[in-house]
């Protein structure tokens, strides 16, 4: 039960208590204004009845060919407003939205390999690994550096342009890349 | 280009790519020897010259390349980056359109000259060069550059009321005359909707909201669609909307609340949308509705039991508004609905504000309620941990007046803390990253704790609710919400650095600083030891500001990029942040309290004065936004007391009539010339922001200002002389705005500048006020000091007196030399200063004496004892042992030592300089 609307530029006055919290970067004005004059209906908002922001996602198209998909760069939900199922609705939006407005033949998102309830969350929601991303985030300097914090997994989910999924794999979790292979 | 030029130029690029701007500079006076009229060098000089802040230099190549009219596509790069630099927006205008009209094929010019009008929001001009650039290359999208350039002009504040139709009028007209509808693109279709929607024609737009086409696009586009309800709502078409609703929630699992509310209006429509009072029939007809909706909201909340609340929770709702509307209700039905709604959703976190809105319960219901929430405590698993935090801030929010005594509130205190350590076992193995599930016990701790302040005015339980927060901050590391208490709470104590310390590990930064800084910053010259030169607080401020710098290099590039991308859904929303940021009212705040710090840090000599008084003058006429965000800070206290943010602050806090106020008694006394009526003036929204000691203080400056402005008027040289001074040491340099003011003053020169032969403004003893000023504050000083005011509050009266003297010396050291005092026969006034600066001094020393003392004393063995004694309810209650809560009372107290010897020997500094 929440208000779903779109992401404005305004939101960056009162998202707070969203990027407060350590695992939400908060970025220049360019980063979200980049987006917005881009991809206006990738980035989308959950709001509380009250008007207090629950959470938000912020995407994009892109790539060539066979591999023009959407991304999610941000995906976030308040501590206060979890397990209200907000991720699901927020993505369920941006791939509505890659696949029919974008047209792309499937969505994708990275996410830390050691960040096991958002792998299985996504997994949920028919999302599978398709590569290992070394050395993809720097590492959080919380004294914890093992190899897994700072690799991503890059999950991806076909929509109805590749109905022979084509831009999935199954075994995903061996291919490795480096971070420098992807964009 | 020829090669050989080429082969020069190049290194002049990789120059300033890599930013060796220095080296850049030396390779264009290479070329500039051979070739002196080479247009091209000459802007990427003075790109270089730009960089390295040799501003002087640049703005004179600058002209020169400008005079030369370019049209050359690298000269016009540089040369935007010139003047952007220079902060000459208008000029880049002004260079594009001459370049355009030049060569008026070339669409890329045109595009130029467009996104220049566009940053600078010059809308009708950028309307006029679209419309020009659609006739010249036939492009639907310079059509609705155009057409939105109108739309914007329509909403500028600076448009006349009545050419705003004109203009959306014409707007509507170009889109009929586009080759491809509007539908073409969701953002095409999303201006057509809004040009429809501000002039009104609510049925055309829902003729092109009904298309087949426009149905699919609000289907995907939450912009259009948002646009869609708005124009439902205005056209009084909300029964439609309720019946797609309806189709929504029921047939399409639809849980985007905007449906269910669609729904609630249209089932309150005939009541709602008329004044008059409603007939039975009528009645009996929305009573018959409310039903129906039921069932609909019933049935979702059956089909979506645990996996969502909005059937709930709009039940809730109906009930509420068929209460509210004074139709038949059962009394109890609200609250065995929350019960429901409780039991089904009481371990989410988010429960408890879900149910905020109905629990005005009252009597019987509420002695109902409370027992109901009294037998659902439990502390099994995390979910009923989760659950068990709502329980108790659930009955913290109905307490009533009778219920909140010291002894009551000490016991719910203690039973927080005991819920809220045995809660820590359910995050023993969570990794430090993680927050605790307990913390909200903490947080209620805390709230107790500041109630019981409030209802004692005893200190010692602030240090209580410090030394739990300190602990539940230690396990829950990631947790910002406790720090936002702390922050609070060590203002109050008078411990600012412990503040300071939390606020920089909540990691606030870009535009946050606009919504959070004021955590530290208000009032921060209260705090500040910028007198001994510490200039924390300055560089706070000016850290904070960073983010205004980039809203205005920023944002205004991104307005015409979505023109570019043709995304008009986002421009309006670009505009309004742009403009939030750059007036926003805590910008201005921090500038002021910058001022007030940085006089008390710096000699007072011309050049702070001059450079001040351009920035102040400069902010004073905005109109400002507040930006400022107070919701962040959580609040669980009980509905009939103030929130914890009102019950926190050290003083109500500064909004637009407080900037006016300080702005005018710093404008005042910087200003070089006679007071204008405008500065004199008191406004009652000034008087009502400012704290009982400001006023005094505001009273104070006025009839300082008065007092001793004639004397200025009559020893300044003539504003002429001034200028002519001004301008004589300006001539050398380019680009000068000074001969425009000299003609201007000279225009006015006949008007007091002759004053030379009069005879001095006879001398006037000093009001009354002004030594009573001083008097005053003493006695303030003392009664504080006596009684159980809290240190926040001393430091408030310490900082005012200090500043009351230090504007005394502003405006006073004109009249310092002997040579001006026997010039113009000043001896008595000489010696009016000099007696009020001795007075004022003593006063000063004093506090600082009293000040140093009471800083001695807090920090000693026996100062940190009191404060465990204090804390001793936090002890007996629970696990903390004395010598975790020693520590937190060695780091307070030794907090408010520093700050209080700091504040000190401020003091002392600031009278020794200016004596």
């Amino acid at each position: 039960m929440s208000v779903l609307r779109p992401f404005r530029a305004t939101d960056m006055f009162k998202f707070n208590n969203i990027n407060l919290d350590i695992w939400t970067e908060t970025y220049g004005i360019s980063f979200y204004l980049t987006y917005l004059s881009r991809w206006p209906d990738l980035c989308c908002v959950q709001e509380a009845p009250n008007g207090h922001m629950m959470g938000y996602v912020i995407g994009k198209a892109e790539g060539h060919g066979q591999d023009w998909h959407g991304h999610v760069t941000a995906l976030t939900v308040a501590p206060e407003y979890r397990r209200l199922s907000l991720a699901r609705k927020m993505m369920s939006l941006l791939e509505m939205v890659s696949d029919e407005t974008y047209k792309g033949f499937f969505v994708d998102l990275y996410v830390r390999c050691t960040n096991s309830v958002a792998i299985s969350m996504y997994e949920g929601l028919g999302y599978s690994v398709y590569r290992r991303v070394r050395e993809y985030y720097g590492s959080l300097g919380l004294g914890r550096a093992s190899k897994d914090e700072e690799d991503a997994f890059d999950m991806r989910k076909p929509l109805s342009r590749d109905p022979h999924r084509r831009s999935v794999r199954a075994n995903g979790r061996e291919f490795v890349v480096s971070a420098h292979d992807v964009s | 280009m020829s090669t050989a030029l080429d082969r020069q130029i190049r290194p002049i690029y990789d120059a300033l790519d890599t930013q060796s701007n220095k080296s850049a500079v030396l390779a264009c006076n290479k070329v500039l020897k051979k070739q002196p009229n080479n247009v091209l060098v000459k802007a990427l000089k003075a790109l270089a010259l730009v960089r390295l802040q040799k501003v002087e230099e640049s703005l004179l190549l600058a002209d020169e390349v400008l005079a030369k009219k370019p049209t050359d596509d690298g000269v016009l790069t540089a040369m935007m980056h010139v003047l952007r630099g220079l902060g000459r927006h208008s000029d880049i205008v002004a260079m594009f359109e001459t370049a355009y009209k030049q060569h008026p094929q070339n669409e890329d010019l045109g595009t130029q000259t467009f996104f220049a009008n566009v940053r600078v929001g010059n809308w009708k001009a950028a309307q006029q060069v679209a419309t020009k650039m659609h006739k010249q290359f036939q492009d639907d999208r310079y059509l609705y550059w155009s057409i939105f350039s109108a739309v914007l002009q329509a909403n500028d504040m600076a448009t006349p009321e009545a050419l705003r139709p004109v203009l959306l009028k014409l707007a509507l007209r170009l889109i009929s005359s586009g080759n491809t509808p509007s539908y073409f693109n969701p953002d095409r279709f999303y201006v057509h909707l809004l040009i429809l929607r501000e002039l009104e024609m609510y049925d055309d737009a829902a003729t092109l909201l009904n298309h087949e086409i426009g149905q699919k696009i609000c289907e995907t586009s939450l912009v259009c669609d948002e646009i869609r309800r708005d124009i439902m709502k205005l056209k009084g078409a909300c029964k439609q909307e309720g019946e797609q609703a309806k189709v929504k929630i029921l047939e399409k699992k639809d849980r985007n609340w905007l449906e269910f509310l669609s729904l609630l209006d249209a089932t309150f429509w005939d009541i709602a949308s008329t004044s008059e009072p409603a007939s039975e029939d009528v009645k009996a007809a929305v009573t018959e509705e409310i039903a129906k909706t039921r069932k609909v909201f019933s049935e979702a909340a059956t089909v979506d039991g645990l996996k969502d609340r909005s059937g709930l929770l709009a039940l809730l709702e109906l009930e509420k508004r068929t209460k509210s509307h004074g139709l038949w209700t059962d009394a109890c039905e609200i609250r065995m609905m929350a019960e429901n709604y409780f039991s089904q959703f009481g371990d989410k976190a988010c429960c408890y504000e879900d149910l905020l809105p109905y629990l005005a319960f009252e009597g019987e219901e509420l002695e109902q309620w409370t027992s109901f929430l009294n037998s659902r405590k439990s502390f099994d698993t995390p979910d009923t941990l989760q659950r068990s935090i709502n329980v108790y801030k659930l009955l913290r929010y109905n307490l009533t007046s009778a219920e909140l005594t010291p002894e009551l509130e000490l016991a719910r205190a203690q039973e927080y803390i005991k819920v809220y350590l045995d809660g820590l076992k359910f995050g023993v193995n969570l990794p430090d990253t993680e927050l605790q599930p307990a913390d909200d016990f903490a947080i209620l701790v805390g709230h107790a704790y500041v109630s019981l302040w409030k209802l004692t005015g005893e200190e010692s339980h602030l240090q209580s609710a410090a030394a739990t927060l300190e602990y539940a901050s230690a396990r829950s590391k990631q947790s910002y919400r406790i720090r936002l208490l702390l922050i609070r709470i060590y203002h109050l104590l008078g411990a600012p650095a412990l503040a300071l310390d939390h606020y920089r590990l909540m990691n606030v930064k870009q535009v946050q600083t606009d919504t959070l800084s004021h955590l530290i910053l208000s009032r921060a010259a209260m705090w500040s030891l910028a007198p001994l030169g510490d200039i924390t607080y300055m560089s706070e401020c000016m850290e904070a500001s960073q983010i205004y710098m980039s809203n205005s290099t920023e944002t205004a590039e991104f307005i015409a990029r979505a023109f570019s991308t043709e995304r008009y859904s986002q421009i309006i929303d670009f505009i309004e942040f742009e403009d939030r940021l750059d007036n926003s009212l805590q910008r201005d705040l921090m500038k002021v309290e910058h001022v007030r710090m940085r006089v008390a840090h710096e000699p007072l000599n011309a050049e702070l004065v001059d450079m001040e008084l351009i920035e102040l003058k400069f902010i004073f006429d905005r109109i400002h936004h507040d930006n400022r965000d107070f919701e962040v800070i959580p609040n669980y206290q009980p509905r009939c007391q103030p929130s914890f943010n009102e019950q926190t602050l050290p003083l109500k806090p500064p909004g637009a009539g407080w900037l006016s106020a300080y702005l005018k008694v710093y404008i005042r006394a910087f200003q070089e010339l006679p007071l204008r009526e405008r500065l004199v003036k008191k406004r009652q929204e000034e008087i009502d922001d400012l704290s009982e000691d400001e006023k005094l203080f505001y009273e104070y400056t006025l009839a300082l200002s008065e007092w001793v402005g004639p004397y200025h008027d009559y020893v300044r040289p003539p504003p002429s002389a001034l200028l002519a001074e001004a301008a004589k040491s300006n001539d050398l340099k380019p680009g000068h705005p000074l001969k425009s003011m000299a003609a201007a003053a000279n225009g006015s020169a006949t008007n007091g500048h002759s004053k030379k032969d009069e005879e001095p403004p006879a001398v006037k003893e000093s009001p009354e006020l002004i030594p009573k000023f001083f008097d005053d504050m003493k006695s303030r000083f003392d009664a504080v000091i006596s009684g159980t005011a809290l240190p926040s509050e001393l430091l408030h009266i310490v900082a005012t007196t200090q500043e009351a003297y230090l504007l005394f010396a502003l405006e006073t050291v004109r009249f310092k030399p002997n040579s001006i005092i026997k010039q113009y026969k000043f001896g008595q006034l000489a010696q009016s200063f000099k007696d009020l600066r001795v007075k004022a001094s003593s006063i000063l020393n004093e506090m600082s004496t009293v000040l140093a003392k009471l800083g001695e004393e807090v920090a000693t063995p026996d100062g940190r004892k009191a404060f465990v004694q204090a804390s001793s309810s936090i002890q007996d209650s629970s696990g903390f042992d004395h010598d975790f809560v020693l520590g937190v009372a060695k780091k307070t107290t030794d907090a408010r030592k520093q700050t209080y010897e700091g504040i000190a020997k401020g003091l002392a500094k600031v009278v020794k300089n200016h004596s």
